[in-house]
């Protein structure tokens, strides 16, 4: 009996020792870890991985999920992992992907890029964003350590039967902004709709403002802190002077100190309690699901500057980036390239989201929310007029805003405030 | 000159050597050293570096804590920290105290009822605390709503988002948690209270609160120590609540903590070594008032 035991062990053992050096030759895995956590986001990517699968036989794609800020504190430590994630999506500014490029976690992307022509993706101004020399240092130029499948722009939605109420139309210059802003008021009701408690989405409606104000290279030279950065400008003065003339003028939410963004104005520009809401093009899906593609519309603020191009915050979404240790770097490329290429435009334009790569014209239907926000894209990365999160360089801003719109600084204050953080290194 | 360490003769007990005893504890005491006490040595020696927390570290002597001197967010959560000591610490013991007085006094019916509804803020999750408390601040919310029926229409305000508010709205829901712990450590003491003093209290024709001032208060002495130790360490490592309800210190920098200027510093900012510092300058802070009040503690039982 135990002889036997023993012979039927020995051959598998034989036959396991005789297969597995074939077996591990042709089963790749690659690990990617993304953001992609709702239904109907998981069911877009999943059909992109089964397509990938299917074009490379052996590979198989092990997915995992986080929410970005839990993937933004988690991915440091994993990517210094040698089992780490090949593919992984990457936040940008200095905190995110410059200090991965600084421990020399992320492969540079350049000769990929080449490859593939990913440069024809989108303009080369964002792809700066996803560019940093070798030591991390310098924002904006040197590799390429990412590639964005999602575009981003904030701007203004407003109830369509407002506008139609009192003769309003989609203002051409910031002046005429300035006068819907009044008629509005005039007529009872709240101009925009806004929530500070967060803190950030005060960066996005002063930031509008900023950058009506504003022009793109003092934008860029902050951002990337090149040589003549600064925050102290002319258009940064009038622009924080401009927050406080509208919050005096009642043009905000009443108690917009103390709302949140997910529920409290997020339901307060549902319910109606206002005609416009400044915020990002990120919303759209969530306002379709629950009005339609036909109440609201999608509008760029216009640049105060005679002539200018209507400069908004926007930019690329997280970037698809590879880890510098990964075994297999060829495949991870491929990937890449898959996900940031124009059949996943497709799916992630039938999802609601704004794909960074060119949507197919003929997808669009006139009238609709989701053309506006298409259109509103285009009018700004056709225009090299998309500008910038201010807190990818100034992270506490958010903070000098809130206090700037309580009155506790003046608007001077708060340039001078925001100036010496950003002397300091911005933390 | 072996002694066994399990004896089946218990008439005759083993002599167990000092040392033999250390080995009940060891299991304790590995746990402890493994999630505790090595985390903390090693906290202590990434103070000394400048570390992203994923980059080679680099080592830097005291210079995070000569720029945490220099830090005025980190004194100002400090002094914020300070304010709710205040909210945390001694509102909720004198609140729990006054329930004390008011349920040992006399048996009322359905006391459980009563006890358990009480102590409920205290096991709820501070994440669902939070959460219920934004929508009781909220401008339109039932605080304000209820204000409006009042008419108090000047007390009308964005709670969590004024200025000058903001920390008492988020100090009073610190009372809400807390005062349950007291109350309940509170009864327990007052229960363990000889009641020969109670009759005899009633006998000289004491009042509620000369009963409460000579007989239950000096009875509850050691237990208020201890809901200080708790409720002060609270105060001062305070993250959830903070974080919940006004999304990391704001308005401005008006509730800022420590505890959140770490997690910012070592997870935002990566920077892993200066977090490091502030971590460890607040456990000084606690383990010292600890002691003291441990040894304030210790020294009345002395005098008893």
């Amino acid at each position: 009996m135990k002889s036997k035991r023993s012979v039927i062990l020995l051959t598998i053992v034989a036959l396991l020792v005789a297969l597995a050096p074939a077996a591990a030759q042709d089963e790749v895995t690659l690990v990617v870890w993304d953001n992609w956590t709702r239904d109907a986001e998981q069911a877009m990517i999943e059909q992109l991985n089964a397509e990938f699968e299917e074009a490379n036989p052996g590979v198989t794609i092990q997915r995992e999920a986080y929410d970005t800020s839990d993937l933004t504190d988690i991915l440091p430590l994993a990517l210094s992992e040698s089992g780490g994630p090949d593919v992984a999506m990457i936040n940008q500014g200095f905190t995110g992907m410059g200090a991965l490029v600084e421990a020399g976690l992320l492969l540079p992307l350049d000769d990929y890029a080449a490859q593939y022509g990913w440069a024809d993706r989108y303009a080369e101004g964002l792809h700066a964003r996803n560019r940093f020399t070798e030591d991390g240092a310098t924002f904006g130029e040197g590799n390429l350590y990412g590639v964005s499948n999602t575009a981003e722009v904030v701007a203004a939605y407003y109830w369509k039967s407002d506008f139609e109420e009192l003769g309003l139309s989609i203002p051409q210059t910031f002046a005429e902004f300035e006068a819907m802003l009044q008629t509005i008021k005039d007529a009872d009701k709240t101009p925009i709709v806004f929530g500070s408690l967060d803190g950030w989405p005060a960066i996005h409606t002063w930031g509008a403002i900023q950058h009506a104000y504003a022009t793109l290279d003092e934008l860029d030279a902050f951002m990337f802190r090149r040589e003549g950065g600064t925050f102290d400008t002319e258009s940064n003065l009038v622009s924080a002077q401009k927050m406080v003339e509208w919050i005096d003028a009642g043009y905000f939410s009443p108690g917009f100190e103390g709302m949140d963004y997910d529920n409290q104005t997020f339901g307060a520009f549902l319910n109606h309690n206002g005609v416009m809401w400044i915020t990002g093009s990120w919303m759209t899906g969530s306002i379709i699901e629950e009005l339609g593609e036909e109440e609201i519309g999608f509008f760029v603020i216009p640049s105060a500057i005679e002539g200018a191009p209507p400069l908004s915050i926007g930019g690329v979404g997280l970037a698809y980036g590879a880890r510098a240790t990964t075994e297999h770097p060829d495949l991870a490329a491929a990937y890449i390239d898959l996900v940031t290429g124009p059949r996943a435009a497709e799916l992630l334009f039938e999802q609601g989201f704004l794909p960074a790569a060119t949507v197919d014209p003929a997808l669009l239907v006139e009238g609709t929310l989701t053309a506006d926000v298409v259109e509103a894209w285009n009018t700004i990365s056709s225009q090299n007029a998309v500008g910038h999160y201010l807190d990818w360089t100034v992270p506490d801003i958010a903070a000098n805003i809130q206090e700037l719109m309580a009155g506790q600084v003046s608007p001077e204050g708060f340039i001078q405030d925001v100036e010496s953080d950003y002397q300091a290194g911005g933390m | 000159m072996k002694t066994r360490f399990f004896s089946s003769r218990l008439d005759n007990p083993p002599y167990i050597h000092p040392y033999q005893a250390y080995l009940f504890i060891l299991p304790g005491l590995i746990i402890y050293a493994v999630f505790v006490l090595w985390p903390i040595l090693n906290t202590a020696r990434y103070s000394l570096y400048d570390w992203t927390g994923f980059s080679d570290p680099v080592y830097i002597g005291l210079d995070n804590y000569a720029e945490l001197w220099n830090d005025d967010d980190f004194w100002l959560a400090l002094q914020h920290n300070a304010f709710f000591v205040i909210f945390y610490s001694i509102l909720p013991i004198m609140l729990g105290l006054f329930l004390t007085a008011l349920m040992t006094r006399r048996t009322l019916r359905g006391m459980t009822l009563f006890r358990t509804g009480l102590f409920i803020p205290q096991v709820m999750s501070p994440v669902v605390v939070g959460i219920i408390w934004r929508w009781l601040f909220a401008y339109d919310g039932p605080i304000n709503e209820l204000l409006l029926a009042l008419g108090l229409d000047g007390w009308v305000r964005p709670w969590l988002g004024d200025f000058t508010w903001a920390r008492y709205a988020v100090g009073g829901v610190g009372v809400w948690v807390q005062y349950g712990l007291c109350m309940v450590l509170f009864i327990a003491g007052a229960q363990s209270i000889n009641t020969d003093l109670y009759d005899a209290a009633a006998v000289a024709g004491a009042n509620a609160w000369q009963e409460f001032r000579h007989v239950t208060l000096p009875g509850l002495r050691q237990q208020i120590l201890v809901a200080f130790v708790l409720t002060f360490i609270a105060a001062l490592r305070v993250f959830d609540l903070v974080f919940v309800l006004t999304r990391g210190g704001g308005p401005g920098k008006e509730t800022i903590v420590t505890s959140l200027l770490i997690y910012r510093e070592a997870f935002q900012y990566n920077r892993a070594g200066y977090g490091a510092a502030m971590a460890l300058v607040l456990t000084v802070i606690i383990v010292t008032v600890s002691a003291l009040v441990m040894r304030l503690q210790a020294s009345e039982e002395d005098a008893q």
